[in-house]
């Protein structure tokens, strides 16, 4: 709390503040006041400040991330459901909290804690993932109401949207390339749909500006890279952070609840008006995209090393890296926000003047990370960034859900990134896999030639794989 | 269409509650997008002019007549030549249409009234419909965006009538459309115009392997009919003519509904099926489900009180019985909205669309005096009702600067530059056709805005901020900051993001909500599924929406049928297609442009290739 009064104070000294109108100062909160989020922050005068607004734009973040919200904030929604969409219910909830159909947490660091804020959390910190449209309330585990998902770590994920981004970006580019050759050629145009090595199936275009998805493979039909989540279905840390307010908290932010598209200030008719101001979300958003990446251990006794060595050699004979790929390329380390890929419901650059700019090169951690020969960091995230079948009849461990998500069979989840894996136990969607070995050997479906090769593999082998994935930690962890 | 005063209508109109002076009006809820007009810099220069005759009329066919799904058109001019302008904007970009030679010889191509497109012949081709004073055309489309006359090759004769308004279905089982004209006065009867209002005549297609009509099927009595529209009203599946008639000419009158029973006899609903009469001056009808029970309602637009019909709780399945809402709903439109004109306007074309794309369907209401009635509003700009989350109506069309005042007839709600908001090309008696281009919504500041100059003094560092860059265009691969722009500057105030034009003084302005576009295709019969009903679900919202030709003031539109999303990143289409048959449900994301054929099990995208 206090730290978060502290940045916004930064916040609101920043030089370029210098020009403005001097507002009315705010009455000063009572030390014992039960408030968490004080003035809304200004998203515009963020991106019109310097690096002291960045900083401080970080250190809220930060501070909200943490901060426990209370009613007085907007904490709750008795009027409205978790969906993602404003959606009104038909009456209003009894109680404010839920475990099931939330809300279920009084912080994102509730649940993202383990084993530093911002990373993942153990099995009591699942959530009960819906579409809080129809059955919108439900008291039961049963998971014909709800998909049980465990928390992700956002170490590393302002680098993971930037890739998804290039690859976007990417992917449009062939779609207008594939479409402008079946244009000049008078009939239809296949290419394959590949970005930094990942193949995403083919794309088949018509003359007459037609295109056939069918050839899709693992990513949605606008060709959007949508990064996060179990299942990969949000586009960027600010559509998950307004999703999860208030999934999580009924904590609404302006920019999808606001009276722009519900035609009320206060949708949840919890008595507080335009909750959560679009220059909070970037707070929010800044920080978890600045979160450092993880790492790898570097204090490992020589037989560790020895067998770490030999376990990612295995890791990648054996075909884990097709999918849990060492490291994606990026090109651009400035990270905007609003990013260029939202729709509207979620800000996007198209909305502003201006986005806020965090320029990347700057922090610490992504000077120590390596580069290809063309100057591209290489971002050592063990992923891809596709959606894969990862179960099927025979195992259908890691496809223990009943409900499809946003358009997604419920067989099919995106790559999970191993970086970070030896800190973020259990594993698994529902984090009900208690060993690296479990988890592995639950790969089917797409998986299931690499992992009848693991379960071939001589013990000692398995074990070095073992060894090896213990190795990518999350440095703040072991301090 | 009066031509004297009606002076009890402007004090009633003056007495309405609504407009008690300590009673501030409804405000919009959702985004006002901004519009500008641009008809010159578009190169459409056309006029809807003439004596009596094209005091009504007017009107704006949208179609694609060159295969390049981009919406096209042809404006009627009266007693001017027809236009046809073959569109050319990019996408997201200004407005731009070229004149195209539309083949017709300068008899055919003036005294035209209204156009309506229509797919007759099965060929892939849209064709076209054109209203006159005097023989009717049907218009055979060609490759390439030409028209051949058609009517004798389909054995239909024209009449001589005065044409004023035109619907057309597929019957249950037909190949080719079925045509309903509706006409306006006779002249030639004596005593006219008072009281002389001409039959309206329903075209059924003969048997055959190519379209016939020479049969003509009388509908009388006919009273002044300005627009009509083939409407399940009763969702039995068998539309009925709903037919909207101008009090001023007829005796004995009033608005009609037709029993049309495929192939059967064709009877008018009466005081025994709980029709009741409703005498307006009817000039044209817009039908959209508002709430989305099935059964559409109704936008009737007249001189004064717009009028906004639901089935009554004593209507049934035979029973058309209706009662107004326009007042309960916000949506009278019965006199200017702004400038110091207190007396009633008039209406002409009415649409229901979603402008402004926030999920919440919106009414247009194209407005203008009849040519110099002392009793109406002479500065009558047209409305734009935006729809609010409470299922009312506020006006916005001052803020979103349509409101031109220009004698307004015909006009079309139309995604000309395919950047997912609506456009606006409306047709003016006397005065050029105005072009709207909707830029979208006024672009709001997120927090108290900094002064716009680079940070200097104590600033520690350089901060690396790149200007925003242009809106990225549906199917264009959008853009991403580029890595190598590490200045210090503040936010400029650049004039036009959004608008793809940097260098005009257009405000600022954004996007709004998501969109869809999306296209019906049927293979043979019925290429564009006239009658099909669409349904665009998300969450727990349904959004219908109806791909009809007919109603409106003798304009039509056959195309893109656009979709508000709101806040919705993707969606579930499914199409009860006109012979009732419901598909199964098509998953899209926003803000795409999606085809849907019969059959498919996919539906596709499409993009525009420039």
């Amino acid at each position: 709390m206090r730290r978060l009064v502290l940045a916004a104070a930064v916040l609101l000294a920043a030089p370029a503040f210098a020009a403005e109108p001097v507002p009315e100062p705010a009455p000063e909160p009572a030390p014992w006041d039960e408030r968490v989020l004080g003035a809304p922050l200004s998203l515009d005068a963020v991106a019109a400040g310097g690096t002291a607004a960045i900083d401080a734009l970080i250190a809220r973040g930060e501070a909200l991330f943490r901060a426990k919200f209370t009613v007085l904030d907007g904490a709750g929604r008795p009027m409205a459901t978790q969906a993602i969409v404003p959606t009104r219910r038909k009456r209003p909830l009894e109680q404010p909290f839920s475990r099931t159909h939330g809300p279920d947490a009084n912080a994102c660091s509730g649940c993202h804690n383990d084993p530093v804020v911002g990373a993942a959390g153990e099995f009591v910190a699942n959530v009960f993932v819906s579409e809080g449209f129809e059955s919108a309330d439900f008291d039961s585990l049963d998971p014909q109401f709800s998909n049980e998902r465990n928390s992700n770590i956002l170490q590393g994920s302002g680098l993971v949207e930037l890739l998804a981004r290039e690859m976007t970006r990417d992917l449009h580019e062939i779609r207008a390339i594939a479409l402008r050759k079946a244009r000049e050629a008078g009939t239809e145009a296949r290419l394959p749909l590949q970005s930094k090595g990942v193949s995403f199936g083919t794309i088949t275009a018509f003359p007459d500006g037609m295109v056939d998805t069918t050839g899709f493979d693992g990513v949605d039909t606008d060709l959007v890279i949508r990064p996060f989540s179990q299942k990969g279905v949000f586009t960027s840390l600010r559509q998950f952070t307004i999703n999860a307010l208030n999934v999580h908290h009924g904590m609404q932010a302006t920019e999808r609840f606001g009276a722009r598209w519900t035609g009320t200030a206060d949708f949840d008719e919890d008595g507080v008006a335009d909750e959560v101001s679009p220059g909070d979300i970037s707070a929010m958003v800044a920080w978890q995209a600045t979160l450092a990446v993880p790492t790898r251990r570097t204090d490992l006794s020589p037989v560790w090393a020895k067998a770490a060595a030999r376990g990612e050699q295995v890791f990648a004979d054996v075909g884990c890296a097709e999918c849990h790929r060492p490291a994606l390329p990026l090109d651009s380390l400035v990270f905007t926000d609003p990013g260029p890929f939202d729709a509207a419901g979620t800000l996007k650059q198209a909305d502003v003047d201006a986005p806020i700019a965090i320029d990347f090169a700057r922090l610490a951690f992504v000077e120590t990370l390596p580069r290809d020969d063309k100057g591209r960091v290489l971002v050592p995230l063990f992923g891809d960034l596709k959606r894969h079948v990862i179960a099927d009849q025979r195992n259908e461990r890691l496809g223990n859900e009943l409900m499809e998500q946003r358009f997604v069979p419920r067989d099919a989840f995106i790559t999970a990134e191993l970086w970070g894996i030896a800190s973020s136990a259990p594993y698994g969607h529902r984090g009900d896999i208690t060993t690296l070995d479990e988890v592995i050997r639950a790969h089917a479906g797409a998986a299931t030639e690499t992992t009848t090769a693991y379960k071939a593999l001589p013990e000692a082998d398995r074990q070095a794989v073992i060894a090896f994935l213990k190795t990518l930690v999350i440095e703040e962890a072991l301090d | 269409m009066p031509r004297s005063p009606i002076a009890l209508l402007a004090a009633l109109a003056l007495a309405l509650p609504a407009h008690a002076a300590d009673e501030a009006p409804r405000r919009p809820t959702g985004d006002i997008p901004l519009f500008t007009e641009e008809a010159a810099a578009a190169g459409v220069s056309q006029v809807y002019d003439g004596p009596w005759e094209f005091f009504v009329g007017g009107g704006v066919a949208s179609f694609d007549c060159d295969g390049d799904r981009k919406p096209d058109m042809a404006i009627a001019g009266g007693r001017n030549p027809l236009k046809l302008y073959a569109n050319r904007s990019k996408v997201g970009g200004p407005l731009r249409f070229e004149e195209r030679p539309h083949g017709l010889d300068e008899k055919d191509a003036a005294n035209v009234l209204g156009a309506y497109p229509l797919e007759i012949d099965g060929d892939g081709l849209t064709d076209l419909v054109l209203l006159k004073l005097g023989r009717n055309l049907l218009l055979k489309g060609l490759p390439g965006c030409r028209f051949e006359v058609a009517n004798k090759a389909w054995g239909y004769d024209g009449g001589r009538a005065w044409t004023t308004a035109f619907a057309a279905t597929f019957e249950r089982g037909a190949r080719f459309p079925t045509l309903a004209f509706g006409n306006y006065v006779d002249r030639a009867q004596p005593g006219s115009p008072w009281g002389t209002c001409a039959d309206n005549d329903l075209f059924r297609p003969g048997a055959g392997d190519t379209p016939r009509y020479s049969e003509r099927t009388p509908l009388t009595p006919g009273y002044c009919a300005l627009s009509m529209l083939f409407t399940d009203w009763n969702r039995s599946g068998e539309p009925a003519l709903r037919v909207t008639n101008d009090r001023q000419y007829y005796r004995g009158g009033e608005e009609q509904l037709w029993k049309v029973p495929p192939g059967g006899a064709v009877t008018a609903y009466g005081r025994k099926d709980g029709w009741q009469r409703l005498t307006i001056w009817g000039m044209g009808i817009a039908q959209f489900d508002l709430n989305v029970d099935g059964a559409p309602e109704y936008a009737l637009s007249s001189m004064g009180d717009t009028k906004l019909q639901t089935l009554d709780e004593d209507a049934d399945e035979e029973s058309p019985v209706y009662r107004d809402i326009a007042f309960e709903r916000g949506a009278t439109a019965h006199r200017p909205y702004t400038g110091q004109d207190l007396r009633p306007s008039t209406g002409w074309h009415t649409a229901f669309a979603d402008v402004n794309n926030d999920a919440a369907i919106d009414l247009f209401i194209a407005k203008g005096n009849v040519e110099a009635m002392p009793d109406f509003a002479q500065f009558d700009p047209s409305n734009l009702l935006l729809g609010r989350f409470d299922g009312s109506f506020a006006e916005a069309g001052a803020e979103a600067g349509i409101a031109t005042g220009t004698k307004g007839r015909g006009a079309a709600l139309v995604d000309f530059n395919l950047d997912g908001m609506l456009d606006l090309v409306q047709v003016n008696r006397g005065q050029p056709a105005t072009v709207f281009r909707n830029l979208g919504a006024p672009r709001a500041p997120f927090g108290p805005q900094p002064a716009a100059e680079t940070a200097t003094g104590d600033t520690p560092a350089p901060l690396t901020v790149a200007a925003a860059p242009e809106p990225a265009a549906p199917g264009a691969p959008a853009s991403e900051t580029p890595a190598s722009i590490p200045v210090a500057v503040a936010p400029q105030p650049s004039k036009t993001p959004g608008t793809g034009n940097p260098n005009t003084d257009l405000p600022r302005t954004g996007p709004m909500g998501n969109f869809l576009g999306i296209q019906l295709v049927q293979k043979d019969a019925n290429r564009w599924a006239v009658g099909a009903r669409i349904a665009v679900k998300t969450g727990t919202r349904t959004m219908p929406r109806d791909v009809l030709i007919g109603g409106g003031h003798a304009s039509g539109h056959l195309g893109w049928t656009h979709v508000g999303l709101g806040t919705a990143e993707r969606a579930e289409i499914r199409v009860q297609w006109p012979d009732g048959e419901w598909s199964h449900g098509y998953r899209v994301f926003a803000n795409q442009y999606v085809v849907i054929e019969r059959g498919k099990p996919d539906a596709r995208y499409w993009y525009a290739v420039e």
